[in-house]
């Protein structure tokens, strides 16, 4: 009840990017650390110049102390998302695969580790941006086909399924209660028909 | 429909005409005549709760109910033709303030097939052009459209409004 009516159900761009940060991540340590075991998670035992997998947030911890490189994802350059980009172009009607949370971890290594990336920042931003736009259009000409029963939303990452769906639940759920008005009544009158024969 | 929703209280007292089949004693307070009866055919505008429950109650040996509903305003043909050729342009705040729930609850009594097709078609092209505006956080809205949508409509405005700003907050 305390909670303000819109973020019931839903979850801000910050809570989703906090989430991301348990993503595993390959780093490349300088510097040797013991194993920590974690509830949730250990962290490997690093040695210097070894890739290890480790969660997104341990990165970012060691990253910020300058005692790793954070090795981007296979899909995170300049290339690879311009094919997107293309792809996205070429198929109008449908969203090119990309990672379900491609844009938060995109967001994270900008602000964080722009150094490890193999592309200038500018260059990811504005590919990044380009994707986002596309998309966006693409999805907004989805929700004029919106309807009572259904929603197909595949291809599409976590954020931008977060970004429509405060517009799209409640639209659908009116949708649904205007349809069901009329419904009920013919399956409750065909409930009696088959009560009496 | 929750008990403490108060837009849907609101849409239970709105008001809609009817009139009443037979003569009903004492009831005349109604019609502003307290202590005296209300008669036949009297034309009355009750609240919809009271005018629901007068309407499907059948009066003891007999096939007639209190009162027979006549049709509102917002169901009208001139409204519903209003709609069909441009849904964006209605100003249904000053139809009715709770459009949607009053045609689900209209519906719900009369099962009005055509009606409900006709408000789903409305809400899906208000819905896009809401969306539109809602978009559109860093300017501001300088139509009337705004004015003219109803109470859910102006939350799911309001809703979107705020997830774009979160958004755009992120982003930068």
């Amino acid at each position: 009840m305390v909670l303000p009516s819109n973020l019931i159900g839903n979850l801000t761009p910050n809570e989703l990017s906090f989430l991301t940060e348990n993503e595993m991540i390959t780093i490349l340590p300088r510097y040797s650390m013991n194993k920590i075991d974690l509830i949730g998670t250990s962290i490997p035992k690093l040695r210097a110049m070894r890739r290890e997998k480790v969660p997104l947030w341990v990165a970012l911890i060691l990253k910020s102390q300058s005692k790793c490189n954070i090795v981007p994802p296979d899909w995170l350059n300049h290339q690879y998302l311009k094919d997107k980009y293309d792809e996205e172009i070429r198929k109008a009607n449908q969203f090119s695969a990309l990672p379900f949370n491609w844009l938060e971890i995109t967001k994270i290594f900008l602000d964080n580790a722009s150094d490890d990336l193999q592309d200038s920042t500018d260059e990811i931003r504005s590919i990044i941006q380009d994707l986002k736009e596309i998309r966006l259009v693409k999805s907004r000409r989805g929700l004029k086909e919106l309807n009572e029963s259904n929603i197909q939303l595949n291809g599409l990452g976590m954020m931008e399924i977060n970004e429509i769906r405060t517009f799209v639940i409640p639209v659908m759920n009116k949708l649904r209660q205007l349809h069901d008005t009329t419904v009920k009544e013919e399956e409750a009158e065909s409930d009696e028909d088959e009560m009496s024969e | 429909m929750s008990y403490y929703d108060i837009d849907d209280i609101i849409a239970d007292s709105q008001k809609i005409p009817c009139q009443f089949n037979i003569t009903v004693p004492g009831l005349g307070y109604l019609e502003g005549n307290p202590g005296k009866s209300i008669k036949q055919n009297t034309k009355i505008e009750l609240p919809f709760w009271l005018a629901e429950i007068l309407a499907i109650s059948t009066i003891l040996n007999n096939d007639e109910s209190f009162i027979n509903l006549i049709d509102p305003d917002f169901i009208s043909t001139k409204i519903i033709n209003a709609i069909k050729s441009d849904s964006n342009s209605i100003d249904l705040h000053k139809i009715i303030s709770h459009y949607y729930v009053s045609i689900e609850k209209w519906c719900k009594l009369f099962n009005d097939v055509e009606l409900i097709e006709n408000s789903m078609h409305l809400l899906k092209q208000r819905s896009f052009e809401i969306n539109n505006f809602a978009n559109n956080v860093n300017k501001s809205v300088g139509s009337d459209f705004i004015y003219t949508l109803d109470e859910f409509e102006k939350k799911l405005y309001k809703d979107s409004c705020e997830s774009n700003k979160l958004m755009k907050k992120w982003l930068k």
